[in-house]
């Protein structure tokens, strides 16, 4: 057990080192995405309204692993570039992200109350002043569990990089696997490499939960 | 710039695939919801080893990438004489994710409904799970069917993971004409294409049966 482990074991920090800031990047990146097609789908010009609609649409239509392939090879073929698998990886988790992302701060922006956005208006406000000043601090405060949420969907998603040959732990583990020939042992050890992370995350996400609710519920 | 001759060529191969990945879909898929029906009872009626049960059952589904499952089941398995099938390994694994996933919403519509029809359903002489057909089911079908059919709709997507263990399904053969033709723009186009309709298809059959569903409510 301890022979078939130890090369799983020697990697395993720098696995999950790499699972952490692949997904922890993707999210960023996601956020920013998500932001811009947020003011994009609320935009008053009609085409920008309905080039966020089709590329939610898209993105949460097809699988991630199409997604995946298409930024690794379609996309770098058309343009005759090659780019590396974990830029690749990182930018298809965070295209695809961003789409949930947009939609999660959607939703709670239909649940903030619409006077904000007419006193803000009412103020001289521009609407870049208004969503930075009024939308943008309110709407991450009561986004931020279901954005935890979607954390943990795009760190778990992050093992599909390994199709790619991005290095990373669910990579790790298939490699191993082939060298040792145990799957039985190096599947339930990375699947509770896995378990530990993302139980801590979903913990952790109740917590802010929580703690939203405390805070929203004084300022209202 | 896009060769509609190749697309046309490999349409017949890629819709072969989509009738794999819809058959594992239409089989896994009704039996996760089966599965998670049961579980969702557990968690609520079972005793505390039941109980027990279903919630690490649920917590591995919801804390572990279903490629990790996969990979588990299909190159671990075999080893302790089970599963050697990629069909089997698809359907079953299909399954068993979506039961970890649909127990949690099942869980949740029916804690939605309020404890007094219960009350009064025993009240009036129902025994439990009569009362739970016929009075507690109609009325959490509103809050079951739209998270359920986006529970549908990723795991629909999730299938095409099963390219990576040889399963013929849509993304596998894509992949298959990908490397003979090297038509990336077009294949991996028109396969997301054929995932994006089929997704928006599940999407549109949700919405329609949620309106039947629940066409005993009042409309204003």
């Amino acid at each position: 057990m301890e022979q078939v482990l130890t090369p799983f074991m020697n990697g395993v920090l720098h696995a999950v080192q790499a699972t952490v800031l692949i997904s922890s990047a993707a999210c960023l990146l996601g956020i920013v995405l998500g932001i811009l097609l947020l003011l994009a789908r609320t935009s008053p010009v009609l085409a920008l309204r309905y080039l966020a609609i089709v590329y939610v649409s898209a993105m949460r239509g097809t699988p991630l692993l199409i997604q995946l392939l298409v930024v690794y090879y379609a996309i770098p073929g058309m343009l005759n570039i090659t780019i590396t698998p974990v830029f690749a990886g990182v930018v298809a988790l965070a295209m695809n992200t961003a789409a949930y992302i947009s939609e999660i701060l959607r939703g709670v922006l239909s649940s903030l109350p619409s006077g904000q956005r007419g006193a803000a208006f009412s103020l001289g406000m521009t609407r870049w002043q208004s969503w930075r000043h009024i939308i943008l601090p309110q709407i991450f405060l009561r986004a931020l569990p279901p954005l935890t949420n979607e954390f943990t969907v795009t760190f778990k998603a992050s093992s599909l990089l390994s199709i790619i040959s991005v290095s990373e732990l669910s990579s790790l583990a298939r490699n191993v696997t082939l060298q040792t020939n145990a799957p039985l042992m190096v599947f339930s050890v990375c699947a509770a490499v896995y378990f530990i992370m993302l139980f801590l995350l979903s913990s952790a996400s109740r917590r802010i939960e929580r703690q939203v609710q405390v805070r929203v519920g004084r300022h209202d | 710039m896009i060769d509609t001759d190749i697309i046309a060529e490999a349409l017949p191969l890629l819709l072969k695939g989509l009738k794999v990945t819809a058959f594992v879909a239409a089989v896994g898929i009704p039996l996760g919801l089966l599965v998670g029906t049961l579980l969702a009872y557990l968690t609520l009626v079972g005793n505390t080893a039941l109980k027990w049960f279903a919630r690490s059952y649920i917590e591995c589904v919801r804390n572990v990438p279903f490629l990790i499952i996969v990979y588990f089941a299909y190159f671990g398995l075999p080893k302790m004489g089970l599963m050697t099938d990629a069909f089997q390994v698809a359907v079953l694994t299909t399954g068993f994710y979506t039961a970890g996933y649909f127990s949690e919403l099942m869980r949740a519509a029916i804690l939605s409904v309020p404890k007094g029809q219960m009350q009064a359903a025993v009240s009036l002489g129902m025994g439990y799970w009569r009362a739970q057909r016929l009075i507690i089911f109609p009325q959490l079908l509103g809050f079951l069917i739209p998270p359920t059919t986006s529970l549908v709709v990723m795991m629909f997507k999730d299938t095409a993971i099963f390219s990576v263990i040889t399963l013929p399904e849509l993304t596998y053969q894509s992949n298959v004409v990908v490397s003979e033709s090297f038509a990336y723009i077009e294949i991996l186009g028109t396969t997301a294409l054929i995932y994006w309709v089929s997704s928006w298809f599940i999407d549109f059959a949700g919405n329609r049966f949620n309106r039947y569903a629940l066409r005993w409510k009042a409309r204003p």
